[in-house]
């Protein structure tokens, strides 16, 4: 269908990471255990547990992935990011024995973005990562599709409740796909309606005036 | 942590996924632009003790506050042209006068970039030859027939159609008119297209 | 409707012996249209091929005007302007989308174009592209830039709007036989092989394997 409605900076593509999407800055706010491999001096405040003016060598601290990704250098370490537990081996084995089972939501939400993004820290399971990573993927994705093909005009929150973001942005793009699909079969494509966003706007208002 | 407000504002914009405009966080903007100053004030002073000190130690501390000062721009920067690709969409959703409750939300620049935006999509429209050029904002879907069966949602006035013939759309009234010429009114959610 | 189409019409004015007809000028929009619509980049301009179009409408509704009311022949034909006008639309609308999705890359492009080739914008689009984009970095300037520190006051729109993405897939139909076009892996432990496109076969592929045969009319996007 053609709309000429909203159509946000999409995220990147792997490891990349687009500058002006918001999900691409939601996801590089995640945070990833780190620890300090210099002092960073005068920063100490940042740090709540301690009153030193410094943070110290040696710090563990969660740091945001931007941060992570700023500071990391090959040749001068100042940070080192350690594997969040997800993507550590105890968890790909999980992964691997079945995909489906897994809460990826709670677990995530930013499974596969995070794990591409782990990939520009060198670590030596990168290989192993990046493998569990597509193949949680490929395990995963015939139910995701399934279910957004074949769920009609039905509350489908219970079903994408243990979706990743990336799945649950393929479950929309699927869902919103089978109602173009049914409204054309109807012929119901050519009926003019009032814009989405008309609508959601007047709901807004009649919500506001409410006690 | 830096950078906390400018996430913050990011999420407020975030969360209204379907495109919807929320008021301009002026606020939040000064906050951020705040921090960054802050940020770059302690930079400049440390960077001075660096060179004239010799005190390299300070190195990794500039770049960690160097990574926020980037960070709070690339927020900021998206989350001023997220609101622009909101912004564009209301001229093809509303036509080019904007509900007051709409405008109520933009801050001064960003009418002025509306204003401006309707001014080069208008030359373009004008440009596409005709006399009067070619309004591509209307005939979003494709024709099945030439008049359909509408309904009114509310009030709205006098109409003209085509041939001259003056109707009155009032609340609740039924009419077959020229589907051309009422596609932006229920777009607008004035009328209501009643299928057969 | 042959006959409100008939008459005149120009294929172009390029003094070349290519007339086309009307029904040929409203094919070779519909197929502009779809692959516009469909393929992730924005296409050369055909900004000749959307005037004669233009032409065709006035005509037609000039033609209408001297029908007399009520004839039936009049909402067949009011009918069928109202189509190709849809069509054109719909054509402009999505180039004009492109154009706004990827303005930076798409000046670029026009920037970099060596003197004589064609352009991919039509001299209305390109105006458009550039006031959308001064619009845009005086805005981004007057409300935040501007009070950033000094080194911080610009953001490289290049490097900041994404680049339509080639590697999307697309639906296509081949109208001329191809041999040999290189498919790349999808996973490290395929390798890179070619087909054959055969004349009316369908298929799905990266738009950036046959991108250039979108543009020489080889496959139509659908």
């Amino acid at each position: 269908m053609e709309t000429h409605s909203y159509f946000p900076v999409p995220p990147g593509v792997g490891m990349e990471e687009n500058f002006l999407s918001l999900d691409d800055i939601l996801l590089s706010h995640e945070r990833l255990p780190s620890r300090t491999e210099c002092t960073f001096p005068r920063l100490g405040f940042l740090e709540k547990s301690s009153d030193s003016r410094d943070i110290q060598e040696g710090t563990k601290m969660e740091m945001p992935l931007f941060l992570a990704k700023g500071l990391y250098e090959r040749k001068r370490r100042v940070v080192s990011v350690e594997l969040p537990k997800v993507y550590k081996e105890g968890w790909r084995t999980v992964f691997n024995a079945d995909p489906t089972v897994v809460d990826l939501h709670k677990m995530g939400p930013y499974y596969y973005g995070l794990g591409s993004q782990l990939l520009h820290f060198d670590s030596p399971e990168n290989p192993e990562i990046a493998q569990a990573v597509l193949q949680t993927f490929i395990g995963r994705f015939r139910r995701t599709m399934d279910s957004s093909q074949n769920a009609y005009n039905e509350d489908t929150s219970a079903l994408v409740e243990r979706l990743d973001y990336l799945e649950r942005a393929l479950f929309r793009a699927g869902q919103s796909g089978l109602n173009s699909f049914q409204n054309w079969e109807r012929g119901r494509a050519s009926t003019i309606t009032a814009s989405s966003l008309v609508l959601n706007y007047r709901k807004r208002k009649i919500t506001d005036l409410q006690p | 942590m830096f950078c906390e407000k400018a996430i913050e504002i990011i999420r407020e914009l975030h969360r209204m996924g379907d495109g919807q405009l929320p008021a301009f966080n002026e606020d939040g903007i000064r906050q951020v632009l705040e921090e960054m100053k802050a940020l770059y004030e302690q930079n400049q002073s440390d960077v001075n003790e660096a060179k004239s000190e010799g005190k390299s130690e300070l190195i990794p501390t500039i770049k960690f506050r160097h990574c926020c000062l980037l960070r709070n721009q690339r927020c900021i920067a998206a989350y001023l042209y997220d609101r622009l690709l909101r912004i564009r969409t209301l001229r093809w959703e509303y036509g080019s006068v904007l509900p007051t409750n709409i405008r109520f939300h933009m801050c001064a620049e960003e009418l002025e970039w509306f204003n401006q935006y309707k001014k080069s999509l208008a030359t373009f429209m004008r440009s596409l030859g005709g006399e009067e050029g070619l309004d591509i904002t209307q005939d979003m879907k494709p024709p099945k027939s030439l008049y359909i069966e509408v309904r009114c949602l509310k009030d709205h006035g006098e109409f003209e159609i085509d041939d001259g013939t003056i109707i009155l759309l009032k609340k609740n009234s039924q009419h077959f008119l020229p589907r051309w010429k009422c596609e932006q009114l229920i777009r607008q959610g004035v009328l209501e297209h009643i299928m057969s | 409707m042959s006959d409100t189409l008939s008459d005149d019409a120009s294929g172009g004015d390029d003094g070349q012996e290519d007339v086309m007809t009307p029904a040929e000028l409203i094919g070779k929009l519909e197929e502009a249209w779809l692959n516009e619509k469909f393929s992730p980049e924005l296409l050369e301009n055909k900004s000749e091929m959307g005037e004669c179009v233009m032409e065709q409408l006035t005509h037609m509704e000039a033609n209408l005007q001297r029908v007399r009311r009520g004839d039936v022949k009049a909402s067949v034909h009011r009918m069928e302007i109202d189509r190709i006008r849809f069509v054109l639309s719909s054509y402009l609308r999505s180039r004009l989308q492109k154009i706004e999705k990827f303005f930076p890359h798409v000046l670029e492009k026009e920037k970099s174009r060596v003197e004589g080739d064609p352009s991919f914008l039509s001299p209305e689009e390109f105006a458009f592209a550039k006031e959308y984009l001064a619009n845009t970095e005086t805005y981004l300037k007057a409300v935040a830039l501007k009070h950033m520190p000094p080194n911080l006051q610009t953001v490289d729109m290049l490097k900041a709007v994404p680049e339509p993405c080639l590697d999307s897939f697309v639906f296509l139909r081949v109208r001329e036989r191809q041999e040999n076009i290189l498919v790349e892996p999808e996973t490290d432990d395929q390798r890179e092989y070619v087909v054959d496109l055969d004349v009316d076969s369908q298929h799905l592929m990266r738009y950036r394997a046959i991108a250039p045969l979108v543009s020489s009319g080889a496959v139509q996007l659908i």
